[in-house]
């Protein structure tokens, strides 16, 4: 006997509004079905009707944690339509702002997942280092959120002396904080027996599914456009794709572990290199039509643009795949054969509440496995007959 | 493998199906194939090529054809498949029995083009509302945004 059990769209536990339709047989999940789209805001076609300029913002404005990895990716699809190429500084800054963001979100989601994992201390520790880096970024860009460090042409704000000072001094405090929780993540008993297991993507369905990012590289699959096609300064940067074999959120946790520190050794590779000159160069506003394909591996994995432009100011055609959209497939397949309490877990952002879910109450008879939805006024109905014939009566009636 | 090695290979192995392959930059590789050729080329580049990560689908509206560029990744290289459909007869094939994950970019495509993608295992409208107007496609060039006059319930006639 199966039920559907619907979680969302709007959900007192969903931080996004997102529908998922959970078949389940007793407490083992048999089949999952999205709807998407109730956060649909038409952003690509607003684009056609936006200039170069206009659309760093507007890039930016699609995601609130990973805003810098939209904005980037469009950027630096323009400035190959625009054909102007940056200045080493300005791409160094741009990177840095990057693995700064990566490190910010990787901790969120640590937070999040230890959060879901009833590991309540482990969110509150990676929560507060996370301040650390939101403050990094605010001084550096002025913002917490939303950077808007990128321009056309390079970056918007240099660095001084004091600034990179502080980003080396910062990092041995976070460097020192991750080792600690590699080592709670990967030893500490309880966390690790919730986690293991949970939600497994094998390889071979994780490349059919066309998984990315994390996700895919804890199924084996050592995929990072960062080593693949090198963007910005990234091929003269130092560091390594990190993966895992175990293909279940265990494995997810370890491998943003790992890459929080591989971030770490990127943004100190940085600081000691940052070459002097100018930041940014003059854009031209139109661009001679043409057309290319912008990669950039964000946090969550890769963002891919598609960009036309035809001559004038605005782009003809903006096509963005964020990597979310790209992971839903193999959400649906890790979920398959979970059980209901995994959901959370395996959805570790999105973390839904099961017993808030259902509005209407679904009796199932036990013998014959009919179903049928009653209303709260029936039930209460069928209380007070049930009642009725009991030995024990009412002695007094309201009003008293 | 370099890009000039993968042209000389595509354009050995997949012969006649290919219109037209072009290398604008580095690490960039744009072929185009007719439409009726989009299966076995696909199935070609998975098995022959290693392109087993399908990026995602984009749809352009060129007024006359829909463009429609399949964007694969795999060995370091980003190869995308262009092929165009006629706009008064958008019909083409699913590629998800060769690559399962593409299910939700091409129920993307009929939600936004009107394409009507043939064979498709789940054929139900992923982004748009239930209540959208049938007809009703964003991103065809054609379709401009109208804002619903607004009615107050209970307010003046």
């Amino acid at each position: 006997m199966k039920f559907q059990i619907p979680i969302g769209p709007q959900h007192p536990a969903l931080k996004e509004p997102i529908s998922l339709r959970m078949t389940v047989e007793g407490e083992v999940i048999r089949d999952a079905d999205l709807r998407l789209g109730y956060n649909h805001r038409g952003v690509e076609k607003l684009a056609e009707e936006k200039t170069w300029i206009q659309n760093i913002y507007l890039m930016e404005r699609i995601c609130g944690i990973c805003s810098h990895s939209h904005a980037t990716c469009f950027v630096q699809g323009a400035e190959k339509l625009l054909e102007i190429e940056p200045p080493k500084r300005g791409l160094y800054i741009r990177i840095l702002v990057a693995e700064l963001e990566r490190v910010h979100s990787h901790l969120l989601w640590l937070g999040v997942a230890g959060h879901e994992a009833g590991f309540d201390s482990f969110f509150m520790y990676t929560w507060r280092d996370r301040e650390v880096v939101m403050d990094l970024l605010e001084m550096i860009s002025g913002n917490r959120v939303h950077y808007a460090i990128n321009a056309l042409g390079g970056v918007r704000r240099d660095l001084d002396e004091g600034q990179r000072n502080k980003i080396l001094d910062s990092l041995d405090l976070l460097r020192k904080r991750t080792e600690y929780y590699l080592m709670i993540g990967a030893n500490e008993p309880s966390f690790v027996a919730r986690l293991a297991g949970v939600g497994y993507l094998s390889k071979e369905s994780a490349i059919d599914l066309c998984a990315v990012g994390p996700t895919a590289r804890a199924s084996g699959i050592a995929q990072d456009v960062r080593k693949d096609d090198p963007y910005a300064v990234y091929d003269e940067i130092p560091f390594e794709v990190c993966t895992a074999d175990t293909c279940d959120v265990l494995g997810r946790t370890v491998v943003r572990i790992k890459e929080l520190i591989q971030s770490y050794n990127i943004i100190e590779f940085l600081m000691k290199n940052l070459p002097p000159g100018e930041i940014s160069v003059r854009a031209p506003r139109r661009a001679k039509p043409n057309e290319v394909v912008s990669r950039y591996e964000a946090p969550r994995g890769e963002n891919i643009h598609y960009i036309k432009s035809n001559g004038s100011d605005k782009p003809e055609r903006l096509k963005v795949r964020a990597p979310t959209l790209a992971n839903y497939a193999a959400t649906v397949e890790m979920l398959k054969k979970g059980f209901i309490a995994d959901i959370p877990l395996i959805f570790a952002a999105i973390d839904p509440c099961i017993c808030c879910a259902e509005r209407t109450v679904e009796l199932v008879d036990g013998r014959t496995g009919e179903e049928r939805v009653v209303r709260l006024s029936d039930l209460r109905k069928t209380a007070n007959e049930r009642r009725a014939p009991s030995p024990l009566k009412r002695i007094w009636t309201w009003p008293l | 493998m370099t890009d000039a090695d993968i042209i000389e290979r595509l354009k050995g192995e997949l012969g006649e199906k290919v219109l037209e392959i072009t290398n604008p930059s580095v690490r960039r590789i744009f072929i185009k194939i007719p439409s009726s050729q989009l299966i076995p080329a696909v199935t070609a580049l998975r098995d022959r090529f290693g392109f087993k990560y399908l990026a995602t689908i984009s749809g352009l509206d060129k007024g006359e054809t829909f463009e429609l560029i399949y964007h694969f990744g795999g060995e370091g290289i980003n190869l995308n498949l262009r092929t165009e459909i006629p706009r008064n007869d958008p019909h083409i094939e699913s590629v998800t029995p060769v690559i399962p994950g593409a299910i939700l970019y091409e129920r993307e495509l009929q939600d936004m083009f009107g394409i009507v993608v043939d064979h498709i295992p789940d054929h139900r409208p992923l982004l748009m509302p239930d209540d959208w107007p049938a007809g009703n496609y964003p991103l065809r060039k054609d379709w401009k945004f109208e804002r619903p006059e607004e009615i107050i319930p209970g307010g003046k006639k």
